[in-house]
């Protein structure tokens, strides 16, 4: 063999002098200017940086020109802020965002709290049958939500609900957890803290692990008891997954939508109507696209709200 | 409250701004819709259940008659039919089948939305059906061009279903009931009688199923609208309706029928006397209830005033041709075979159930035979005989979603808050106002 370049290989290959010669000792032009150390990585990411562009970043944007618009079908006209305008006006947007807000304030500190509790215990060495705990704690999260929207809805019927079936037998008179807009509430958060409490117990549980025993065995040595050590090491080491969770679930009870949707309709009266309950009304069933996507630029921008002051509130003390 | 939700909420949102993009590119392009009158080939129609299982016993026939078209009936499901052609229309027609079944609480909404969305009949023929069909209905295939988009299928006459054995044994004569007062009068004795309540509704408007409100409105000639799209929901006959409503549970006469088969359970229980339903029940309740065979009877609604007239049509659906279809001749002649003629139409009633809007399927004998689930009444004479009454159209509008929203609030305030049904109405009047834009009726 040759060590001159094949005659297939066009003469550019080697004028441009950075080809890539194989054993062989012929150039591979074609290879050689599309994967260069700076392209690969560049290629690697390609496939998501694409993904959010059609599926994220276009409907984003198109979605904030929509909510400047109004109309319908042929006929969508520019409407400055209108939309907006309109939503600081309408009582079921200050309802539904008012509900979002009580079950967030009541749910996610319950959730987190519940999530802590089971993840020291899931964490303790003394357990018997770890793994099989935290599969069953882990287990509701993998529920479909729509699923546990409607078996929830089976459990909580007033007549012939097996959770009404329970507290009868300890003489407590049935519940009308759907009908009554208090219980209705309570309905919701039993659903949304049972499907993800686990999730978050898992989250904790990696946290705890990350802890290393040796701030715990200093801390007996310098005679702290087990609430001191929780307090003084759990705690803090824990903070980053903390912050996580709080953020994340808040995100989450902001854009609550499934269980609600199946349970109960936003009722009864609007009790649990929550923000995007009223955003799909308004596009999928009064055909409102406008005033939907200035629905979920509010949303959005109380999210971001929401979560810089969750993080500058816990985040890391310099 | 988690990744998983967060990122299920954020494709959500996505998607619904994609359906949006949809009407802009719609926008873009002017008309839109780009079908074509293509009078061969395979159509596809989307119905769900029942209606579908109708619609396929007349395709047979209909392709042995034109030769060159193939019918494929697809049963969508109800309420999933709904979101599919919503965005189908949204994002310029994409999608869709070529003939849609439609419900008349979606098609004002689809037609004033989406004007192109759904062809234009009257320019392949429709207009000549006009007066074909039972009164009330033309206008609401009517779009704002003044021409037919759709021709109806079936209408569904109010009637009022009642336990014979329960009114017997209270003593009460259903010839001796002709309007509402009656009603709740005989609604007590039936309750201390034979313990049980006189009807059910949904006291949470989960459901969202305000046809009970509606009905009592429509025997006043009222609705959410009137003629020219302006707000009555807060008129002095709505203020009836609701009343009516209050008086009844206040009297302890309705049972709750909220959550999944509650409504089932307590008819097929015996616990609730009466059924306030359309012509569609009459089979329903024969075939889910046949142990109740013989126990059942079917009368005119009752007034909702004193000397008020006693008919109304609850609902009605048509089929339309998509307008984004490139073969809506094909299309259009589908619909045609299977709506305008009497034996297609009573063959799809005999199989899928559906009461046929077109008056001369009423000359079929099966419209006057004795029932045997009804104790051989012939049930169905009733409901014919009020389709022939004058029935005012019902002016739908293309914000009636909004207007049932209101108004379903409005009841779950009256029946779980204690709310004065002026009050309640007024409020969901004015929230309707705000949201529409449109302006009250004086």
């Amino acid at each position: 063999m040759s060590l001159a370049p094949s005659e297939h290989a066009p003469a550019t290959a080697t004028a441009a002098g950075r080809g890539t010669t194989d054993r062989t000792g012929r150039t591979r032009p074609g290879r050689r200017r599309l994967l260069t150390r700076t392209s690969v990585p560049y290629l690697l990411i390609m496939p998501a940086v694409l993904g959010f562009a059609i599926f994220k970043a276009y409907p984003i944007v198109a979605s904030l020109w929509i909510s400047l618009t109004t109309g319908n079908g042929a006929g969508r006209h520019f409407t400055g802020l209108d939309n907006y305008q309109r939503l600081l006006n309408d009582p079921l947007f200050w309802t539904a965002l008012k509900n979002t807000a009580l079950i967030l304030v009541v749910q996610v500190p319950l959730m987190l709290g519940l999530a802590l509790l089971i993840a020291l215990g899931l964490n303790s060495t003394k357990v018997w049958l770890r793994p099989l705990w935290r599969l069953g704690v882990f287990v509701p999260s993998l529920t479909g939500l729509v699923a546990a929207g409607v078996m929830f809805s089976v459990i909580l019927n007033r007549d012939a609900g097996l959770l009404n079936w329970v507290l009868s037998l300890f003489g407590i008179d049935r519940v009308n957890w759907l009908g009554s807009p208090f219980w209705a509430r309570v309905g919701v958060v039993l659903v949304i803290t049972w499907h993800y409490t686990g999730y978050n117990a898992v989250i904790y549980l990696a946290g705890l692990q990350g802890i290393p025993q040796e701030l715990y065995e200093a801390a007996k040595v310098d005679g702290a008891g087990p609430i001191r050590r929780f307090v003084s090491i759990t705690l803090p080491q824990l903070r980053p997954i903390l912050l996580l969770t709080v953020v994340l679930s808040t995100i989450g009870t902001l854009q609550l939508f499934d269980e609600p949707y199946v349970l109960t309709g936003g009722g009864p009266d609007n009790a649990t109507l929550t923000v995007t309950m009223y955003l799909y009304n308004n596009g999928f069933k009064y055909f409102d696209f406008g005033y939907a996507s200035a629905l979920a630029y509010a949303l959005a921008l109380i999210v971001a709200v929401l979560g810089f002051l969750q993080v500058r509130l816990m985040g890391e003390r310099k | 409250m988690s990744h998983q939700l967060s990122r299920r909420r954020l494709l959500q949102l996505a998607t619904a701004s994609v359906a949006g993009l949809g009407l802009t590119a719609c926008g873009d392009n002017g008309s839109g819709s780009a079908g074509g009158d293509g009078d061969s080939g395979r159509i596809t129609v989307w119905s769900w259940t029942t209606a579908a299982e109708g619609l396929r016993s007349v395709v047979p026939s209909f392709e042995r008659d034109n030769p060159g078209i193939e019918v494929d009936v697809q049963d969508v499901g109800n309420p999933a039919i709904w979101d599919k052609i919503t965005v189908g229309l949204a994002s310029g027609g994409k999608g869709l089948a070529d003939v849609l079944h439609i419900g008349v609480d979606y098609l004002p909404g689809y037609l004033d939305k989406f004007p192109d969305g759904i062809a234009d009949l009257s320019r392949l023929g429709a207009d000549k059906y006009e007066d074909a069909f039972a009164k009330g209905l033309w206008p609401t295939v009517m779009g704002k061009d003044k021409a037919a988009h759709a021709l109806p299928w079936e209408v569904n006459p109010l009637g009022l279903f009642y336990r014979h054995d329960h009114f017997e044994k209270a003593g009460v004569d259903p010839a001796g009931i002709g309007d509402w007062n009656d009603m709740i009068a005989a609604g007590s004795k039936i309750l201390d009688a034979a313990g049980v309540r006189l009807l059910g509704l949904d006291k949470t408007g989960a459901t969202q199923d305000m046809d009970f409100f509606q009905n009592l409105m429509q025997l006043q000639d009222v609705f959410y609208f009137d003629q020219d799209g302006k707000i009555t929901l807060a008129s002095p006959a709505a203020v009836k309706a609701l009343t009516i409503i209050k008086r009844l549970n206040d009297a302890g006469l309705i049972a709750d029928t909220a959550g999944q088969g509650t409504e089932k359970r307590l008819l097929s229980q015996g616990k609730l006397a009466t059924y306030a339903e359309a012509a569609w029940a009459v089979e329903y309740l024969a075939s889910t209830f046949p142990e109740q065979k013989g126990k059942w009877r079917s009368m005119q609604p009752p007034a909702a005033v004193p000397g008020g007239k006693r008919n109304a049509i609850v609902n009605s659906t048509y089929l339309a041709v998509s307008g984004s279809s490139t073969r809506r001749k094909a299309a259009w002649q589908f619909i045609e075979y299977a709506l305008t003629k009497p034996a297609p139409i009573n063959r799809m009633f005999a199989s899928g159930g559906v009461f046929p809007a077109l008056k001369a399927a009423y000359d079929d004998p099966r419209f006057s035979a004795p029932h045997p689930f009804y104790g051989g009444q012939k049930v169905l004479k009733p409901f014919v005989e009020s389709l022939s009454a004058d029935a005012p159209a019902t002016n739908f509008t293309g914000d009636y979603a909004r207007a049932l929203k209101f108004a379903s609030d409005a009841q779950s305030q009256v029946l779980l808050k204690g709310a004065d049904p002026a009050d309640a109405l007024k409020k969901a009047a004015e929230q309707l106002a705000q949201q529409t834009g449109r302006q009250q009726a004086v």
